[in-house]
């Protein structure tokens, strides 16, 4: 009896090992023979005709993966289901720091996702996995803002879908308790510290209203001054970082004095600026579009406006600020052909299609690079799509940088604002821990692709 | 034939499948991997001998971090075992009530994950709604100013785990032969001269216990420092396994990483033969 249950026991451990490493992946589903769909041609330059058969009508399953739930991409691929009911099309959501686990490591093989959402701060990684983009690149110039920055020997392996950068977040309340009105939005950085001057309050000593916080948000603030000022992110032909220099140091002289000179803030006053404004304990501060979203969640009470980011004059800078996208999705080139081509549809599908760009956009408050939106009435209704569209032509992106140049510049700042440390040897560490991580990278700025590139200071 | 399929050999085969899998193949990977240029999610994988090696130990991050560690370690241990045995001997006392319901209060935070318990602490740590500074009435920015951030760590981390210490020390105390204690009761012992001369060097093979375990899950510690710090300010909190898992995890540098893993385990096989060594004891009490 004992002896028979030992083989039994050991017969399930092997079945349960079995079944735990064999495939789960099926092609269930139904056929599709009606070629004519009866739907109009999608699209202005990348166009999509649906009156075809995909996969010769034979059903076909393939994998999306994405991190966010809210990802345009979703409601596409019901869409898509809907007119071709032979392809299915399997969302698989992972939290962010798993997806960028499992997702290089499932390209590796043959049974990766046939198509996936992108992040351009991962490219380093997704690179080797990417298949071309099978769209004539000058189709997707016609129909999108900033193609150029992504075309690679003639390739395109994904682009900018939503585009992003920095605004002022000023809380309306504490604003008109100050006495102030709309006509007092500052356009150049002077103003902005008298009015932040004007916001700022304490009772004693002790600092009860910050006029403006920017505590924790420095490494995005110091990029947009230094582009404002017509200085690059990168030199040497875009290879090496361009930290240590007199304008960073210019700007953080600005930042510090701001705290400690005009007092409208404290390094001391909380550590997150984000959570101190929606507390109303902050009157302005620098955030990107994503903030919009995290204030109506978590701090639905606070009535907040938004207005773009002073310049040092009222001229016209080199750039307003950096801008970072949100990417179009990438498909696997480790995938078989069959699936390849279905993903390479359903993605012409979410070019063609406006919805996919207004969706992204209004879900994550950023702006679309569709050409077709940029006057986009729900578009420019959003209180931060309206102030960054102005702007589109003047925002700069460097590509897709180590996360060191964001990483050690925080800590740069640190070291100058908590630690004590002398602002030029903070910046001659920076630049120099900075270079070192980046030794081993090909990293080469896009900077040169801007259309006003001419204009920075060399 | 028969006889190697029985229940004992296939429970045994199962554990060792499951310790070579998860525990043996990953610490010769981490070897082999501190020789190489290694980044799995582009399948690099090129050998360049003791670079890595020379590069971590040139690295004046890496001694700050270490210097770090061991500030980290040494007083989270000598505070874990300090609170823990401190309240393992009010409870144990004869005195003592409820002793139940406290032992179950104070091994409460041991049970909570330390994720919850970083971010509350946070929050406690805030300077401008935290709790601590409005209920001691103090002004200070913990977990931002370069001299408090790693003692505010510390604190966390003892009022976390000292719970663990209390039960191994509380175990420890009700294993002691009583007849020993009346013995010295008659003889004029006092509570003092009874805990100095008896308790506590009765308590040592538990106290050796307690010191290396702590002393393997300190040196590997980075939760805390991740959700409460960053490392920061600056780079004044980093700590070894925090830099392990940055190189690793944020900059797929995993040669890089396996290397500070490697000087890690050897850092953590001396510290543990020293211990045994300046001990006198042979084995592992349990």
């Amino acid at each position: 009896m004992k002896k028979c249950f030992s083989k039994l026991f050991f017969l399930t451990i092997i079945c349960v090992f079995l079944v735990a490493c064999s495939s789960t992946s099926g092609e269930a589903g139904k056929r599709d023979e009606l070629l004519d769909k009866g739907l109009d041609v999608m699209g202005q330059n990348v166009l999509f005709d649906p009156n075809k058969l995909v996969n010769e009508g034979e059903p076909i399953t393939i994998e999306y993966w994405t991190w966010n739930d809210g990802d345009p991409a979703i409601e596409m691929a019901k869409a898509y289901e809907e007119i071709y009911p032979n392809v299915t099309i399997e969302i698989v959501i992972n939290p962010w720091e798993d997806f960028w686990i499992k997702l290089p490591l499932a390209l590796q093989g043959s049974d990766g996702p046939a198509i996936f959402n992108v992040h351009n701060s991962q490219n380093e990684i997704l690179e080797p996995y990417l298949a071309p983009y099978d769209i004539a690149i000058e189709d997707l110039q016609a129909d999108f803002n900033f193609v150029d920055s992504h075309i690679q020997e003639g390739h395109v392996y994904y682009m900018d879908s939503l585009i992003n950068t920095g605004n002022i977040y000023y809380n309306k309340d504490l604003w008109e308790e100050a006495g102030l009105t709309e006509a007092d939005i500052p356009k150049t950085w002077d103003q902005f510290t008298e009015v932040a001057k004007t916001l700022t309050q304490r009772d004693g000593d002790r600092l009860t209203q910050a006029g403006f916080n920017f505590n924790g948000t420095y490494d995005a603030i110091y990029q947009g001054l230094n582009y404002q000022k017509g200085i690059l992110l990168f030199k040497d032909e875009g290879t090496v970082v361009n930290f240590d220099n007199e304008t960073t140091l210019e700007n953080t002289q600005f930042l510090l004095d701001l705290y400690e000179v005009e007092g409208v803030g404290d390094k001391d006053f909380g550590s997150d600026a984000n959570q101190s404004f929606g507390n109303g304990q902050s009157a302005m501060v620098y955030n990107w579009g994503w903030y919009f979203n995290e204030l109506q969640t978590n701090y639905p009470d606070i009535n907040f406006g938004v207005f773009p980011t002073p310049t040092p004059t009222e001229e016209t800078p080199l750039a307003y600020d950096r801008y970072n996208g949100e990417s179009t999705p990438g498909i696997n080139e480790n995938q078989s052909d069959a699936q390849q081509a279905i993903a390479q549809d359903f993605l012409r599908f979410c070019l063609a299609n406006d919805e996919y760009s207004r969706k992204g956009a209004l879900a994550l408050a950023s702006f679309p690079t569709k050409r077709s939106l940029a006057e986009d009435p729900d578009i420019l209704a959003h209180p931060v799509l309206a102030e960054i569209a102005p702007r589109v032509e003047r925002l700069i992106w460097p590509g897709a940088f180590p996360a060191t140049v964001e990483t050690t510049a925080i800590q740069t700042f640190e070291d100058i604002l908590f630690n004590g440390k002398d602002i030029s040897q903070a910046l001659i560490d920076g630049q120099s821990k900075m270079e070192s991580e980046m030794r081993n990278t090909n990293f080469r700025s896009v900077e040169s692709s801007f259309q006003f590139i001419d204009e920075a200071s060399h | 034939m028969q006889k190697i399929f029985n229940f004992k050999n296939v429970i045994i085969l199962l554990l060792v499948i499951h310790f070579s899998i998860f525990l043996i193949y990953p610490i010769y990977k981490a070897f082999a991997g501190s020789l190489h240029d290694w980044n799995p999610l582009i399948g690099q994988y090129d050998f360049v001998g003791f670079e890595n090696f020379k590069h971590v130990l040139t690295n004046n991050l890496f001694w700050s971090a270490i210097r770090n560690t061991f500030i980290f370690v040494f007083f989270s241990v000598l505070f874990r075992i300090g609170v823990g045995l401190g309240l393992a001997v009010m409870l144990h006392s004869k005195l003592a009530k409820f002793k139940g319901f406290f032992r179950a209060i104070f091994y409460m935070p041991t049970v909570t994950p330390l994720v919850a318990v970083s971010f509350v602490w946070v929050w406690l740590y805030d300077p401008q709604f935290g709790l601590i500074n409005k209920f001691f009435g103090l002004d200070i920015n913990w977990l931002r100013d370069s001299s408090w951030a790693l003692p505010a760590i510390i604190m966390m981390t003892v009022w976390k785990d000292f719970g663990y210490a209390m039960v191994m020390f509380l175990g420890g105390l009700m294993a002691l032969p009583e007849d020993v204690f009346e013995a010295a009761n008659i003889d004029g012992a006092n509570r003092w001269q009874c805990f100095w001369y008896m308790t506590w060097p009765l308590l040592k093979p538990t106290t050796l216990f307690v010191v290396i375990t702590s002393l393997i899950t300190y040196l590997q510690a980075y939760v805390q420092i991740l959700i409460m710090t960053e490392g920061g300010p600056g780079t004044s909190t980093y700590v070894i396994s925090y830099l392990i898992f940055e190189e690793a995890f944020v900059r797929y540098n995993f040669g890089l990483a396996s290397a500070m893993a490697v000087i890690l385990f050897v850092m953590i096989a001396v510290l543990t033969a020293a211990l045994f060594k300046i001990s006198g004891e042979g084995e592992m009490p349990l």
